[in-house]
Order: C-alpha cells, then structure tokens, then sequence
C-alpha cells in the first residue's frame, strides 16, 4: 500500500490542469496497482491450493479463562470493551454537557435527538416513548459501539501468535461481539420478552392473542392468521438476530478475504495485492455505515414492535 | 443445568469448529455474559448519561425559548418606542408648523397694524402741516392786513392832512379791506 501512495506523488509536470493532473495520478495508481500484481506473480507465483488455513477459525472463541459456563473468550472481552466504550463516551459527555456545545458534543446531541425524536419518538406515544427510551437507546448505543470497536485490529487471535523479542503476542485481529449469534440473540430475545410484555400489560393476556389476528377476520382464517402471526412473532426473534449478527459477520469475512485470506487459501500471494484496495474500501463502507445502520435498524424495528403491540389495531 | 450445557457444548467443540458450526451455535455463558453487559451498561447510561444529556438539551431549549420570547419582547417594546417616536416627532412637526403659522400671522398682523399706524401718522403729519400753514396764513393776512390799514390811515392823513378818529379809521381800514380779495392767497395756502 505503501508502494501505492508513494507512485501517486506527481513527477513535476509543467502546471498541469488539475483534472488531467489527477487522470494522470489515477492511471499511475493503476498501472503500479497492476504492475505490481504481475511482478509479485511472477517472483512468488501460485504456491498451490492451502487447505490448512480455515477463515472461519478467525471467529473461534477459545476460553482464555475457565469459569465453567462463565469462561471468558474474545467474546466477552468484546462484549466489555464495547460496554465500556459507550458507557464512557456517553458519560464523559454527558458529564461535560455546555451550553455551547463542540464538535463531538454536537454530534453526541445529534445522536441523543436521533433516538428521542426519531427511532423512539416517532413509532411510540409519549408515554411509551418515555418508558423505553433507555432501553431503545442503550440497544442503539451498544451495538453501535460493539460494531465499531469490532473494527479495531486488536491482537487477539491467539490462534496465531507473532513472537517480538521472545513473547508470544496473539496476532491483531478483527472480531466483534456482534459477529457472535449469542449475542444479537439474547438482545432480540429481551425485545421479543418486552414487546410481549407491553402487549399483554396493554391488553391483557387474551387481548394480546386475539389482536393478532386483523379485525374481520373469522373461522378458520382467523385460526389459520392466529398462526401465521405467532410464527411471524417468533420470526422476528430470528430476523432480528440473524440480520445483525450476518451483516456484522459478513462484513468481516469479506475484509478478511480482501486483506488477504483469499491469498492465503489459493496460495497466491500477488492475489493479496490485488485485493488490499477492495479491503479498504469495504472496511470504509463497514465502518462508515453498517456499523450504524445495523444498530439504527434494530433500534427502530424494537420501537416498531413495542408500539404494535400496544396499538389497537394490529 | 448450566453447567452440564457448557459440558455439552465442549464436547462438541472439535466437530463444530472444523465445520465452522460454531459461527450459529449458541453459546449459553455468552447470552448470560451479554445479558449481564448489557444491563449494566442500560443501568448505567440511564443513571449517569441519559438524564443529564437529556436535561442539558432541555436547558438549551429552555433557553433558546426564552431567548426567541425576550427577541418578541424587545421588538415588540422597540416597535412600540418606535411608534411613539414618530407620534411625537408627528406633534412637534405639527406644533411647529403652528408655531411658524402664528408667527406668521402675528408676522402679517404687526405688519399691517404698522402699516395702519404709519398711514395714520403721516395723515396726522399733513392734517398739522395744513393747520399750521392755516394758521401761518392767517397770521400773515393779519399782518397785510395791518400793514394795509396803517397805510391807508397814513395815506388818508395825508390826503386830508387832518388825523382821523378812530372811528374814521376802523371804517377806512374796512372799507380798504373789503376792496381787496384774499381768497387766493388763503386758498392757495390751503392746497399747500
């Protein structure tokens, strides 16, 4: 990458219009980027298929320490930093709330208002709204944060450890708690108890059956929806959890194919020159919008399945 | 029950792992461990994050409400001073083109009330002139008329060479006069 940036710099041409200046520096980028893929195949060339090397161990949890069914793994070491970060940056910035807010203070209001007024405010009356806020904004938070610390080579592949000066140091890696089912799981598992809870609390246990099925319908149709509509109730409990924990997952493995585990399993290591610039910009694109939208979307289905619950008509 | 689910998920561990399983497998100390992450970190941005950030904003609004209401406020009073302003600078022209109206007509008044008062003196002017160049007149006639009758009482004694009496006298002196004709010397003094 190093070898890219430094062929960008231009070689001094006479004032150049600043579009064909930049044409230019594309073509060079290229050329280097394609050039440079030949020669590495042509030094290394194709090491053979490597059957050793399986992507998905990337994502194996080990248990570092035993506690029984409480063993701590690079899961819940994510699961704590991603805690960690967001209660310490919301609280940090909470505790330091001005009048005349800066940058990052700004963007956290933007954050705040984008909860209250958006995802919470906008699918549950006030009282609702009021209610679940804390909960509807902690799942946005905390999945927001875990989405993004995943983002953050950490070394924790202990797996692979690289050896500086005779320690054995896990290998960076990228992992998230997010990428785990368990976790979206149980998150969805607490909106599937809560937006049960509210229904029933709304309407009482029968109340909350019958409104399943939409107004007008009789016999053995309504029999037929009842079931259609508890099935799909309990969809949502896997719709909920395979959406984020796929998207985050999938979001790994194809940075990790791109930075150079498709190299590693066909054994061609120019493969990894050629993929490193797709690895970045989907790193870019995973970082700069899944992470938020996936706890954005699941921040709002919770509100949309509370406030459904309560509604007179389902 | 835990415990025997973490035996059991171990047990399974090396068929899971190779297959890549364990990417959709459960794991029940993890759901536990998120539950409890979870909660804490619900427990602790609701205690110490949510209702500051949440009172801060209020306090913004707050302000920024009070802030519009007091910017009505002031316009409305500036508008108001404003009005009042212009009523009185309204007034005041209007006072002022009385004062310079009066003064005006004082002005015009003053002016034909000299105008009645230096005709009237000048009329005054001639009527004395005219009394005076009357009596001027008069008192030149009596004078002719004494220079007249001593002349004729000279001439007559001379004539007669006797002295008259004064009853002779007195008649001559009428008779003399009657004959001669003053009107236009008295009118003539007159029309001066």
């Amino acid at each position: 990458m190093s070898a890219v940036s430094s062929s960008s710099a231009p070689a001094g041409a006479p004032a150049p219009a600043p579009s064909s200046n930049l044409k230019r520096t594309l073509l060079i980028m290229a050329g280097v980027w394609i050039g440079g893929m030949i020669v590495l195949f042509v030094i290394f060339g194709s090491g053979g298929r490597n059957s050793t090397y399986q992507p998905q161990n990337e994502f194996k949890l080990d248990n570092w320490v035993h506690l029984g069914v409480f063993s701590i793994n690079k899961a819940v070491l994510y699961l704590l930093l991603a805690a960690i970060a967001t209660c310490a940056s919301m609280i940090y910035i909470a505790k330091r709330m001005q009048s005349r807010p800066n940058k990052v203070q700004t963007a956290v209001e933007m954050l705040y208002q984008l909860m209250r007024d958006n995802i919470t405010g906008g699918n549950l009356d006030e009282k609702m709204a009021k209610r679940w806020f804390p909960f509807i904004a902690t799942l946005f938070l905390f999945i927001m944060f875990s989405n993004l610390v995943g983002y953050i080579p950490l070394p924790t592949n202990t797996e692979h450890k690289i050896d500086v000066l005779g320690l054995h140091i896990p290998s960076f890696s990228l992992y998230a708690a997010t990428a785990n089912l368990s976790i979206p799981l149980v998150l969805a598992l607490l909106v599937f108890i809560s937006y049960t809870f509210e229904g029933i609390r709304a309407k009482g246990p029968i109340g909350y059956l019958k409104g399943l099925v939409p107004g007008g319908v009789t016999g053995g149709m309504a029999v037929f929806i009842f079931g259609l509509e508890l099935l799909s109730n309990f969809m949502r409990l896997m719709s909920l959890s395979i959406r984020l924990f796929a998207n985050i997952l999938a979001g790994h493995l194809i940075i990790l194919f791109m930075a150079g585990a498709l190299a590693v399993i066909l054994g061609v290591s120019a493969l990894a020159w050629f993929t490193i610039p797709f690895g970045i910009l989907l790193f870019a694109f995973e970082v700069g919008l899944v992470a938020a939208l996936q706890a954005f979307i699941f921040a709002t289905l919770t509100a949309i399945y509370l406030g459904g619950a309560v509604a007179e008509d389902h | 029950m835990l415990a025997s689910l973490a035996n059991l998920s171990a047990s399974h561990a090396h068929v899971i792992a190779s297959s890549g399983g364990f990417l959709i497998e459960p794991g029940i100390g993890l759901m536990i461990w998120t539950l409890l992450v979870f909660g804490a970190t619900m427990f602790l941005l609701s205690k110490l994050a949510f209702p500051r950030i949440s009172e801060a904003l209020g306090r913004r609004q707050a302000a920024i409400e009070d802030s519009i209401d007091t910017a009505e406020r002031t316009r409305a009073e500036a508008d108001e001073i404003l009005s009042e302003y212009r009523e009185r600078l309204k007034e005041a022209r209007e006072q002022s083109d009385e004062i310079v109206q009066r003064a005006r007509q004082a002005a015009e008044v003053h002016d034909r009330e000299a105008k009645e008062r230096g005709q009237e003196t000048l009329a005054e002017a001639a009527k004395r002139a005219e009394r005076d160049i009357e009596a001027a007149t008069e008192r030149a006639l009596q004078d002719i008329r004494k220079e007249i009758a001593e002349l004729t009482i000279m001439a007559t004694e001379k004539v007669t060479r006797k002295t008259l009496t004064d009853e002779d006298q007195r008649r001559l002196v009428e008779e003399a006069l009657s004959e001669l004709d003053f009107s236009g010397i008295s009118s003539g003094a007159q029309q001066n």
